[in-house]
Order: C-alpha cells, then sequence, then structure tokens
C-alpha cells in the first residue's frame, strides 16, 4: 500500500486537535479545578479538598441531588416502558401507520428551547394542559408554580419529546423478531398480552436495557427545559446538579465550587457507564 | 353443522380483529393529540389579534380574529430576521465542519495501518463518555483565552468534532472493497483524491445520515449560544426566542409567531427527508 504514517495523522490531525481542546483537557482541568478558588480575574489557588467539604453540608447541592435523581426516576422507567408499548402498537399493519409514527418522531427533532416554550403555555393555569383535566373534574393545577408538580411537568415534556425517539429504535429491534415465534405462540392459544411477555420482552432485552441506559444519561444531563420552563424554580424544585453547575459558574462566578459539582456530575454518569458495561457484560454471557 | 361452526369461528375472530383494529385506532389518534396539540395551540396562539385573550375557557383553538400581524410584527419589529440569518450562519458551519472532521478522521481508522490506531480509536470512542455538561466552565476558560467569547466560531468549536461521528463514518469506510483503493492507485491516484475522488462517493449515503443529525443539533444548539454570546445581534432564533420570552419586550403571540417560525426549516427539511430521519434515528442508537 502507499499509505504512510504521516498520511493518517495529516487526515486525523483536525479530529484529534479539537478533542484534546474540547473534551480531554477539559476534563483533567474541571478536576483541578475543583481543588482551587477561582473567580476568573485573579488566578486559580489552590484550596485541597475545601469546595467538596463545602459542598457536602451545601443544603442546595443535596437537593439538586435530590432532584436529579427524581427527575432520572419519574423520566427513565415511563420512557423505557410507554416508547416499548408505543412500538408494539405502531408495529401492526395498519392504513395510515406511518403517519402516526412520523406524528410521535417530530417532536424530538424541535429545539428544546421551543419545546420548553410551547409546554409553558400548555402548562399555565388557564393553558390546554388544565383544560382537558377540568373535562375530567380535576384541577385546576398549578402545574409549572407549585413545587410539589413542577418536576413532573418538567419530566411530562421530556417523555412527550423523546417518546417517538424510543419508538423507533425498539420498532427496528421489532422487525427482527422472528414472525414464527408469535405465530407459535398464537397457536399455542395466548392473547395479545401474553404474545409479547411471551416472545417480545424477552426478545427485546438488550434494547430495553439500551434505552434505558441512554434516557438515563439524558436526564442526567438535562438542563435547558427546567431553564427555560421553570428557572430552577420554583424555590429550587427544579434545580438539578446541572443546573446549579451553570449558575454557581456564570451567575455566581464561583468557578472552583461549581468544578466540584461538575467533576461529582462527572463521576456519576461515568459510574452509570460502568455499571451498564458490566451489566451488559453478564448479560451477553448467559 | 361442522361448517356453520367453522363460520361462527371465523366471523368471532374477525370481529375479534376488527376490534382490535378500532381500539388500536382510538389508542393512535389519542396519542397523536398528545404529540401534536402543543403545536397546533402555539399556531393558534400566533394567530390570535391582541385583543383576543390567549386564556379563555374552554380554550379556543380556532381564534375568533384571524390575523398575520403578530409574523408582521415579529419580522418588522423585532429582530427575528437577524436571529434567523445566525442560526443559518451557525448551523452551515457546524454541518460543514462536523461532516468535514468526521470523514477525514474516519478515512485513516478504517482504511490504513500504522502504528497507535487502535489506541486513537480507543481515545476517541472514550471521549463520548465525557459529558460536555462537566466540562463547560474549562471550555469557557478556553474559548476565553483563545478571544472566541462573542463569536461564531466559539460557538461553532466546541461541538464540531463529533466523537459518534467519526465511528459512523469509519464503519461505512470498513465496508468498501479494497479493490477500489488499488486500481486507484495503479492509475497514480494520490491520497487525497482516494478519498475524495474514490472512497467519499461510497459513504454517501451514511454521510447524509451525519448531516441530518448534525444539522438537528447545530440548528437547535443552545447552551453555547447561552453561555458565550452576549450581544443581542449575534444570537440565533433559540437563544433569541428564550430571551425575548423573558423580557417582555414581545408579547407571548409574539414569541409563539417566533416559535412557529423556527420550527419551519426543521419541519421542512423532515418532511423531504422522512426517509433518512429513520435511518439517522436508527443508525444513532447504535452507538450503546
Amino acid at each position: 500500500m502507499i499509505y504512510k504514517t504521516r498520511h493518517a495523522w495529516t487526515f486525523l490531525f483536525p479530529a484529534i486537535l479539537l478533542l484534546l481542546v474540547f473534551s480531554i483537557i477539559p476534563i483533567f482541568w474541571v478536576i483541578y479545578l475543583g481543588f482551587t478558588d477561582y473567580n476568573v480575574f485573579t488566578p486559580p489557588s489552590w484550596v485541597g479538598i475545601e469546595n467538596y467539604e463545602k459542598l457536602f453540608n451545601d443544603p442546595k447541592f443535596w437537593a439538586a441531588l435530590k432532584n436529579t435523581i427524581l427527575y432520572w426516576v419519574m423520566v427513565t422507567p415511563a420512557i423505557t416502558i410507554l416508547s416499548l408499548l408505543l412500538a408494539i402498537l405502531v408495529n401492526q399493519k395498519l392504513k395510515a401507520i406511518k403517519a402516526y409514527q412520523l406524528a410521535y418522531y417530530f417532536p424530538f427533532l424541535v429545539s428544546v428551547v421551543i419545546t420548553a416554550l410551547l409546554w409553558k403555555w400548555m402548562f399555565a393555569t388557564d393553558g390546554m394542559f388544565n383544560y382537558f383535566f377540568s373535562l375530567i373534574g380535576i384541577g385546576p393545577i398549578k402545574w409549572l408554580t407549585s413545587q410539589s408538580t413542577a418536576m413532573i411537568s418538567v419530566a411530562i415534556v421530556t417523555v412527550w419529546q423523546g417518546l417517538g425517539y424510543y419508538m423507533l429504535i425498539y420498532l427496528a429491534g421489532l422487525q427482527s423478531v422472528s414472525k414464527e415465534l408469535y405465530e407459535a405462540a398464537e397457536m399455542d392459544g395466548a392473547g395479545f398480552w401474553r404474545k409479547h411477555w411471551h416472545v417480545t420482552l424477552p426478545a427485546m432485552r438488550p434494547i430495553i436495557f439500551f434505552v434505558s441506559v441512554i434516557s438515563t444519561m439524558g436526564a442526567f444531563k438535562e438542563f435547558t427545559l427546567m431553564l427555560v420552563m421553570t428557572n430552577g424554580g420554583p424555590v429550587n424544585a427544579t434545580t438539578t446538579l446541572v443546573f446549579l453547575v451553570f449558575k454557581e459558574a456564570f451567575e455566581n462566578i464561583n468557578m472552583g465550587y461549581a468544578s466540584a459539582i461538575a467533576t461529582v456530575l462527572f463521576l456519576l454518569v461515568l459510574i452509570i457507564t460502568f455499571i451498564n458495561m458490566k451489566i451488559q457484560g453478564t448479560d451477553q454471557k448467559a | 353443522m361442522k361448517n356453520t361452526s367453522i363460520k361462527k369461528r371465523k366471523r368471532k375472530k374477525f370481529n375479534y380483529r376488527l376490534r382490535g383494529k378500532i381500539v388500536s385506532y382510538i389508542v393512535l389518534t389519542l396519542i397523536a393529540v398528545f404529540t401534536i396539540v402543543p403545536f397546533i395551540w402555539t399556531l393558534s396562539t400566533a394567530l390570535k389579534s391582541a385583543n383576543e385573550s390567549i386564556f379563555s375557557i374552554p380554550p379556543k383553538i380556532i381564534p375568533v380574529h384571524m390575523t398575520l400581524d403578530n409574523f408582521i410584527n415579529v419580522w418588522t419589529q423585532l429582530p427575528i430576521p437577524l436571529y434567523l440569518w445566525n442560526s443559518v450562519i451557525i448551523t452551515f458551519w457546524g454541518m460543514l465542519l462536523t461532516m468535514a472532521i468526521a470523514t477525514m478522521a474516519g478515512y485513516p481508522l478504517a482504511r490504513m495501518r500504522f502504528k497507535g490506531r487502535d489506541f486513537v480509536f480507543l481515545i476517541i470512542i472514550a471521549t463520548m463518555m465525557i459529558p460536555v455538561e462537566a466540562t463547560m466552565i474549562p471550555i469557557y476558560l478556553i474559548l476565553n483565552k483563545m478571544n472566541l467569547l462573542g463569536t461564531f466560531t466559539g460557538v461553532i468549536l466546541p461541538t464540531a468534532v463529533n466523537a459518534f461521528g467519526i465511528f459512523l463514518m469509519r464503519q461505512a469506510f470498513l465496508g468498501i472493497p479494497r479493490e477500489m483503493e488499488e486500481s486507484a492507485i495503479i492509475d497514480g491516484a494520490n491520497i487525497f483524491q482516494i478519498w475524495w475522488k474514490i472512497l467519499l462517493p461510497q459513504v454517501k449515503p451514511m454521510l447524509a445520515t451525519l448531516g441530518i443529525l448534525s444539522f438537528i443539533g447545530a440548528w437547535n444548539s443552545f447552551l453555547w449560544p447561552l453561555i458565550i454570546l452576549k450581544e443581542q445581534s449575534k444570537y440565533p432564533l433559540t437563544l433569541g426566542l428564550y430571551r425575548l420570552e423573558g423580557a417582555f419586550e414581545a408579547s407571548t403571540r409574539e414569541v409563539a409567531a417566533g416559535s412557529i417560525i423556527a420550527l419551519i426549516p426543521i419541519l421542512i427539511v423532515f418532511l423531504l427527508l422522512q426517509r433518512h430521519f429513520v435511518n439517522a434515528n436508527i443508525s444513532s442508537s447504535i452507538k450503546g
């Protein structure tokens, strides 16, 4: 071959350079900054684990961690289960089924900012959402302005936006499940639910797992929805870890402290990734 | 006797099927209402005139006095056309850079043998685990040092390398038969010609997929504009609408009209390229 090593590095150069500058160096830098006091105007000064001591005694941090986990617990199971059910529903030979699929998928393409705005109006006390609920005699609910429902509202929007995306992922998997298995189940007299419980669920296990992991990652990183819909409120009820990083770094200019929170966030995501790889590894062995 | 019982069973089965279909359509339609209503309602808000209240009980989907005033105001009195133009610039360069860098990097990773290749590939894949939300502080500081705060370059560069895009392009390049390069080499083609003229045409479908993914990403980008851009004249639509909504400069009707304007390009591209979107969705899910 005429390929020489320098050719390879020439083609790789832009990618490696940008990854170094915007991904690899920053992750080490943020860990370092977590051990400093830094306000941008004077150079960072080393303070050891002071930020972490402060962090563990900071009720705002614990509240943000709690909110992040709460959001995750609301979003991930709902998305994992509902989009599978939806995929089963649209995996039928029905007229106009493609149009339905496209309608479900479209919200995923919409900017999170626009999504947040649309739903802010939907969730207004005199908004559309409360109107639907009033038809069945519930409400009016202060979706975004009450501490107890603000996070659920954000979670509903997340599910709305992601449902079609995960549905398509499941759909690709469903279409590769052998038809004979379903026919055999039908021969044995299995009804709709039994058929899917015994055939679909086992066949889809890896994809179900994959969807839950991806939506978990998304849940730990979501920030725009909270910023636009509630600005972290009311009374910090929707302030998550990422939101806290953003606030501390760019509003309070506490770069050191914010970096410590960011490091915790990174470690959380890393731990989840490793647990995921472990489970997937044992899954494949079994 | 036997014949009629079979007929009965068949009819029963037919009824069961029909009922299943009807139930399916009802559920499908209800969910479609759930996904579509926010758009319809925003459109209806954008079409309502200033003296018609947005929130009424029961809500009015079809405005009493339908008007295009909000769209005209948004276009003539608010800087929406400027925001739109900024979004176009950011999207164009963002897409171009992402696609160029990924197709360049994917080529040697798939077609060449050299020391350190597997290591480099591993590092590129590993960076997918670094969430930008965790690194936004150092990236901000780096952009500050490079004097890129407040510039489009600063918005575009941090997300220009898409590790997943490199992975996709590498997979696409792997699938090309060796003979294609070999005959080109015999013809005396140099390395850039092989890449550009021989290999790139072979990976067009994957490049289209990557193009769509980066189009959505760039058109909807918000985090970096939010952190970096301070001058209003540089805002893309996403950031502009967010600021307008918070600033009382614009009424809800006008922000709604602006949102509809922001949705139109995505909707058009989506309707034209439906099939590719589905492919992009599926290949973006292989990354696990």
